[in-house]
């Protein structure tokens, strides 16, 4: 049985992405694969108010809001997804007694949006040039009712899995493959051997992704480099 | 220096020089950090170094201003305490310029800023747990030196990149607007540029024309600048 879209189990959707779109913002990306599509805006850092200041650190504060409706509760859990990852990835101490806010507006969610959602976020932290330790790429994947896997998956092969994963994986980690993922999701009924299989198939995809966020932002600096050069 | 580097956050740098020696000292600037053995980068942007003070940092552009000390801003007075203004600078807290960091100020003849005037100083205290101060004199010699009111004119902002570009004095745009009008200009690298060109029509071309001039390399300035001129 092959994917309704007909790509390969380890294929991902194209990407596409835009960064600075937002021109009040500190720094923006819209990130998109295939249908998916998130647009993430920072501000940062900035004013808090002092009953949440941190005196230490930078906090960081995450706000989601779906394609349709309002925010409900599986949003708070994007949320909580997003901010736990991103929150050891800022280097929050740099900047003590302030805020990072990153607002998230899901353009369209046609599977993996979590996916989608990190990856945005990791490209509109750098676009705002907030200090991160590395960049963070993530991927979905998904066990079907024949046991087959596939990455990537749009929403009608999320509605038809027995199981969804989602692993986020930091670059330097391709420097020390001993580091496993910043961040797992796993839903559904599944054995430790198709966990296995989701966890390669993921760390494959998020590498492509990660070589394409390298790519976006080596554009846009090199653009502003050969102006500044000139 | 040697083509252009990009690195990303997450990226280790590789600091040590074809003919230098291991043990040699470094010192690292914007953008870059120690992390046991390595220096890695955390911001996005163009590698630079310098072999002779081997100094390393990375040139990024931003658009939130985080104070520095001995920077030029552009500030707006948010408020009026007892010893002195809070003044907005675009960073994450008020900076604070005191009453007597004016030229010629003392305890009894001491300026007199509204709310939402703006002003040209420069920073004096930056770290990350103190508020900012700011001053509009030089305190060793007590001379303004351009700094102070900005009276008139008309403020706007910009990226971090182009505010630096800017205060080079080569900046191709300043140069080819100066041929063409008379206008003040004050930059500050908080990405805050005001200008006053006497009349309301000049002073929105000059803030158009810099505008403008974000991803414009000289020649496309100049010829943006004459075309603007052109149509006034």
């Amino acid at each position: 049985m092959g994917r309704p879209d007909k790509r390969e189990p380890g294929q991902i959707r194209a990407l596409h992405c835009a960064l600075g779109q937002l021109n009040r913002a500190d720094g923006s990306a819209q990130f998109s694969a295939g249908n998916t599509s998130a647009l993430c805006g920072v501000y940062g850092p900035v004013d808090v108010k002092v009953y949440d200041e941190k005196l230490d650190r930078a906090l960081v504060e995450v706000k989601f809001r779906p394609d349709i409706g309002v925010s409900a509760t599986k949003d708070r859990w994007v949320e909580s997804a997003v901010r736990s990852t991103f929150e050891r990835e800022v280097l929050a101490h740099l900047h003590p007694r302030t805020l990072v806010q990153i607002n998230i507006q899901l353009r369209e969610g046609d599977g993996s949006v979590d996916a989608t959602v990190i990856n945005a976020t990791t490209l509109a932290l750098v676009d705002a040039g907030i200090p991160l330790k590395s960049m963070i790429a993530a991927a979905s994947c998904v066990v079907l009712a024949d046991d087959t896997t596939a990455v990537d998956p749009t929403q009608e092969e999320v509605d038809a899995a027995r199981s969804t994963h989602t692993f986020a994986f930091s670059s330097s980690s391709s420097t020390r493959p001993q580091s496993g993922p910043v961040y797992v999701d796993s839903r559904g009924d599944f054995t430790m051997d198709e966990y296995n299989r989701c966890h390669d198939l993921c760390a494959m995809a998020a590498e492509r992704v990660l070589a394409f966020m390298r790519t976006v932002v080596e554009g846009k600096v090199t653009k502003e480099a050969l102006i500044s050069t000139a | 220096m040697t083509g252009v580097k990009v690195v990303l956050p997450g990226d280790i740098i590789d600091t040590q020089q074809p003919d230098g020696d291991e043990q040699a000292v470094i010192r690292l600037g914007p953008g870059l950090v120690q992390a046991s053995d390595e220096v890695t980068a955390v911001t996005a942007g163009i590698l630079r170094s310098n072999s002779e003070t081997s100094q390393w940092w990375v040139v990024g552009n931003k658009r939130r201003y985080v104070a520095a000390e001995g920077e030029p801003v552009v500030g707006v007075v948010a408020a009026r305490h007892g010893e002195g203004y809070r003044v907005d600078i675009g960073s994450a807290h008020d900076a604070l310029l005191p009453l007597l960091a004016f030229e010629g100020a003392t305890k009894r003849n001491k300026p007199n800023l509204a709310v939402g005037t703006a002003v040209y100083a420069r920073v004096v205290v930056a770290n990350s747990v103190m508020d900012p101060e700011i001053e509009c004199f030089n305190s060793h010699t007590g001379k303004s030196e351009g700094y102070g009111e900005l009276a008139e004119g008309f403020m706007f902002k910009c990226s971090l990149g182009l505010a630096r570009r800017l205060i080079d004095t080569k900046a191709p745009v300043l140069a080819a607007l100066g041929k063409g009008l008379p206008f003040e200009v004050a930059v500050g690298v908080n990405g805050r540029v005001w200008v006053n060109a006497g009349t309301v029509q000049s002073t929105i071309l000059v803030a158009n024309a810099i505008r403008n001039s974000e991803y414009l390399d000289a020649k496309q300035c100049r010829q943006m600048v004459k075309e603007l001129l052109e149509k006034q």
